[in-house]
């Protein structure tokens, strides 16, 4: 479904990632783990579009996804969430997640000026009307956003934040806003879901509750999920599939145990023999 | 619905309410400011671009209006529209470019593109007079008129923010990046606010000439520019009902104090200073004037149970 | 206009004394960017204390050049400290958004420009003729030197040398190209912010002030003088905002392209060509050719 061919990243003098390649299967639930530092969100940012890297390819269902640009990589149905939360913080958390589902391109990445999206490449249209039904009001509007805006609450109800649709998305508690990023990416509908640090600053008890619900989307909107992580913990206990990311550099690929077990990957963690007497 | 209603009967109050003509004129006036803050609350408030060189749509408009209405005897109407869309035409021609600028550095590049417009009017003397102002249009602008181009547009205008687009342009606003990770083509985005902010600046400006009788290049410099945004900001950027009040009030203070004019202008610099000191996030901060009332009735049916 | 070598060098001589001028005020343009991230708009209402400050020291109370001049600079510089304690101050503690400060500082400078509308009138002063030499020098082949000239050029060599100088050789100097840097780091290395703020806000105003003397003398004194100093900012824009070496350099660029412009095309072109300069260079490169690069973190 994904796959890096030998992806070089440059950033000046420092070479981000050296020669990553790998390949992730459809419907797969994969995690990468690293320190940090390591140039695992800058594999993400590859992916999506954000960066495109110095050399190498990106293969997306086969096709050749590196030329593209961000909207165009995320109209193909991929969706991603960040480490350091993007949401928008003024908006409500309903609006949040309208934004997102409003642009529901699958396969496909052309729109006319007013962003009528083009009928025949789109499955499953919920928000079509033209820029004149929206100043008016009239026609198609009305009944469009109200679809929207019920699709959205069910989403919001599967997260766990039905009840805190009306209020500002900066004022949410931090586990939450995680929560409502993964919201956001989902109302995308997208094939391939990338989850940049989701545990990040949550205390064990929050960590629990999304591991089942990183394990619940997975099974109940049968995507395919691309973790990061640096807490070895979380992946290993959800991800049948992992890689491990170090200096930019891919050094071990296995299920669970066999990465646990690999030497180079508790070099990494733990730090060579020769690093531990500086 | 409510909300376009009410619109409409305040419309209705403004154009047919019986006045003189000195009240008339203060109407038209405001109506017109109105009209381009919301081009420029639309930019700004709501797309998050800055610009210090709005001005010139304005007077892209009131000089395609002037010169189609007294050169070439064409009906106000359809130049009124023609007005709008060439400040749309040069809007687009100018964007392609610049709109990839983020930050101060469009508003600095905006400041050039105003100036580089109005300097272009004012130096292309065959066809528009040049300096010395373009004088006997016919005065077209009445107060209806000026009203139902409002109440239109405002109309329009909130309807869209409650649309698909209005949330494309607040989610570029709010965060660029997270925007085009969510299948927004961002530059795309940026290009149809600066579209639609250029049509209600040259429709303002067309109503303009069509008041004043008169234009000159001079009505439409940097001043005039730096006046747009700083109505925005005082209204409150993100709130439209913040912008058409402030814009509003700004128009009743200065008209106010027409009888000292040479502390007109002074008041305007230190209004602009104490709003920035003690009230930067301007009027109504980022609400709309409706969201107070339903804070207060949720309050108090808080309150009650 | 026809090209002739004579016009080349009469219009090169004239841009360069012009951009000298320009200079004077973008390097303090670029020096409170530098500190604050923001445009002062307000630095033109500096520029005309400054001018009248000077005018009304020689004409009213009759001191001598040098003393009216030193107090000018001084006025001015006082002003805009004023001005940064009662309007920026407040502003930049409440909130990080500069354009807040930008358009607090194009009230700013409405307020003064207006004020002194209000005070002395909106009519031309001229200061007086003994105040500078007026002679002219020819070169050869026609071509003249006005002593202003010179004297501004030498100026502002002087006055950019020095500044050059404090900030490379003195305690503060450092400490302002730390802030420059980084102005929250250098507060937590123990540099007192708020004093580094307002001595860049004074040295800002007195370098205005002297664009401002000059700038009476070129074109006499009115209240809405302080308007050219748009083009310094263009020329600080030019250059790279921020970057002091490059508000020289556009300042210059922008003198010649007015003067050159001026000379062989129409004086109405001047100020078309100054801001599609201005357009074009933002498109080539934001950051102009000296200013540092900024990206984000994602």
């Amino acid at each position: 479904m994904l796959e890096l061919s030998h992806v070089y990243m440059k950033f000046g003098g420092v070479m981000a990632l050296d020669d990553v390649s790998f390949k992730i299967q459809d419907k797969s639930l994969t995690g990468i783990i690293g320190p940090n530092g390591a140039g695992k969100t800058t594999i993400f940012n590859i992916i999506s579009g954000v960066y495109s890297p110095t050399s190498g390819r990106v293969y997306y269902q086969e096709r050749d996804i590196t030329p593209l640009k961000a909207y165009q990589i995320n109209r193909l149905g991929i969706a991603r969430t960040f480490q350091n939360l993007r949401l928008f913080q003024r908006s409500s958390v309903l609006e949040n997640v309208m934004t997102a589902a409003q642009n529901r391109y699958i396969n496909s990445y052309s729109e006319t000026f007013w962003g009528d999206i083009k009928p025949a490449t789109v499955r499953e249209p919920r928000s079509k009307y033209t820029f004149w039904e929206a100043i008016s009001h009239l026609g198609r509007w009305k009944n469009s956003e109200q679809k929207l805006r019920s699709t959205c609450l069910d989403l919001l109800k599967r997260v766990g934040l039905a009840d805190r649709a009306e209020q500002a998305a900066g004022t949410l508690p931090y586990g939450m806003q995680r929560r409502l990023e993964i919201a956001r990416a989902l109302a995308l509908s997208p094939e391939l879901l990338l989850l940049d640090e989701p545990a990040a600053g949550m205390n064990p008890e929050e960590v629990f509750e999304l591991n089942d619900l990183i394990t619940g989307i997975h099974k109940y909107f049968d995507l395919t999920i691309l973790v990061i992580e640096h807490h070895m913990d979380l992946i290993m206990k959800i991800c049948p599939h992992v890689i491990c990311i170090d200096f930019g550099a891919k050094i071990a690929e296995g299920t669970g145990s066999e990465i646990q077990n690999n030497p180079k990957v508790l070099a990494a963690y733990l730090g060579t023999e020769d690093e531990e007497e500086f | 619905m409510k909300r376009n209603i009410f619109l409409i009967a305040v419309g209705i109050a403004l154009a047919f309410w019986p006045m003189g003509g000195y009240q008339e004129g203060i109407i038209i006036l405001m109506c017109i400011n109105c009209i381009a803050a919301m081009g420029v609350s639309i930019l700004t408030g709501f797309t998050g671009i800055f610009t210090l060189g709005h001005a010139a749509y304005m007077a892209l408009g009131a000089y395609t209006t002037a010169i189609l209405t007294v050169r070439y005897e064409i009906h106000y109407i359809p130049a009124i529209i023609a007005g709008g869309l060439i400040a749309v035409l040069v809007a687009w021609l100018i964007g392609v470019p610049t709109l990839k600028l983020t930050g101060d550095y469009y508003a600095i590049a905006s400041i050039g593109l105003g100036e580089a417009i109005r300097l272009i009017i004012e130096n292309w003397q065959s066809f528009t007079r040049g300096s010395r102002g373009f004088p006997g249009i016919d005065p077209y602008t009445t107060r209806f008129l000026a009203v139902f181009i409002f109440i239109m547009l405002a109309i329009f205008t909130f309807n869209m923010l409650e649309s698909n687009l209005g949330r494309e342009l607040k989610a570029s606003r709010d965060d660029i990046i997270a925007a085009s990770l969510l299948g927004f083509n961002t530059p795309r985005t940026r290009m149809k606010a600066l579209i639609i902010s250029a049509f209600y600046c040259g429709i303002a400006g067309s109503l303009l000439g069509g008041y004043m009788s008169f234009i000159q290049p001079s009505m439409f410099d940097m001043m005039k520019s730096t006046e747009l945004t700083a109505i925005v900001v005082f209204g409150g950027l993100g709130s439209m009902s913040g912008t058409i009040l402030g814009s509003a009030a700004i128009t009743l203070i200065m008209e106010y104090f027409r009888d000292i004019s040479q502390y007109r202008m002074l008041i305007y610099g230190l209004l602009l200073v104490i709003i920035m000191v003690f009230r930067p996030e301007g009027l109504m901060g980022s609400r709309e004037i409706w969201d107070l009332f339903k804070l207060k009735i949720r309050r108090r049916v808080k309150n009650n149970a | 206009m026809a090209f002739t070598f004579t016009t080349l060098i009469q219009q090169i001589i004239n841009g360069l004394s012009l951009g000298s001028v320009y200079a004077l005020i973008a390097v303090g343009y670029s020096l409170v960017y530098s500190i604050l991230l923001f445009s002062n708009f307000a630095h033109g209402g500096f520029l005309v204390v400054g001018g009248y400050a000077c005018y009304y020291l020689l004409t009213q109370w009759g001191y001598g050049v040098s003393i009216s001049m030193l107090g000018a600079l001084l006025a001015s510089g006082l002003v805009a400290v004023v001005t940064e304690r009662l309007a920026y101050k407040p502003i930049r503690e409440r909130t990080p958004i500069t354009l807040y400060l930008l358009i607090a500082s194009m009230g700013v400078n409405i307020v003064i420009e207006n004020l002194f509308v209000v005070t002395v009138g909106g009519r031309l002063h001229a200061l007086p003729r003994s105040t500078f030499p007026t002679g002219t020098f020819n070169l050869f082949g026609g071509v003249t030197i006005s002593a202003s000239d010179v004297l501004s050029l030498i100026t502002a060599i002087i006055f950019l040398s020095a500044l050059q100088l404090f900030l490379s050789r003195t305690r503060w100097g450092l400490a302002i190209r730390a802030a420059a840097c980084d102005i929250k780091t250098a507060g937590l290395m123990g540099v007192n912010v708020t004093f580094l703020i307002s001595l860049v806000f004074f040295v800002a105003g007195v370098l205005a002030a002297v664009g401002g003397i000059f700038l009476s003398v070129r074109y006499s004194l009115y209240p809405q003088l302080g308007n050219i100093t748009t083009k310094a900012f263009v020329a600080a824009v030019i250059g790279g905002l921020g970057s002091l070496p490059g508000a020289v350099v556009g300042s210059l660029i922008l003198g010649l392209a007015e003067m050159l412009t001026a000379g062989f095309i129409s004086s109405q072109m001047r100020d078309l060509v100054v801001y599609s300069l201005l357009v074009i260079m933002l498109l080539i490169s934001p950051s102009g050719f000296f200013g540092k690069k900024i990206s984000e973190k994602i």
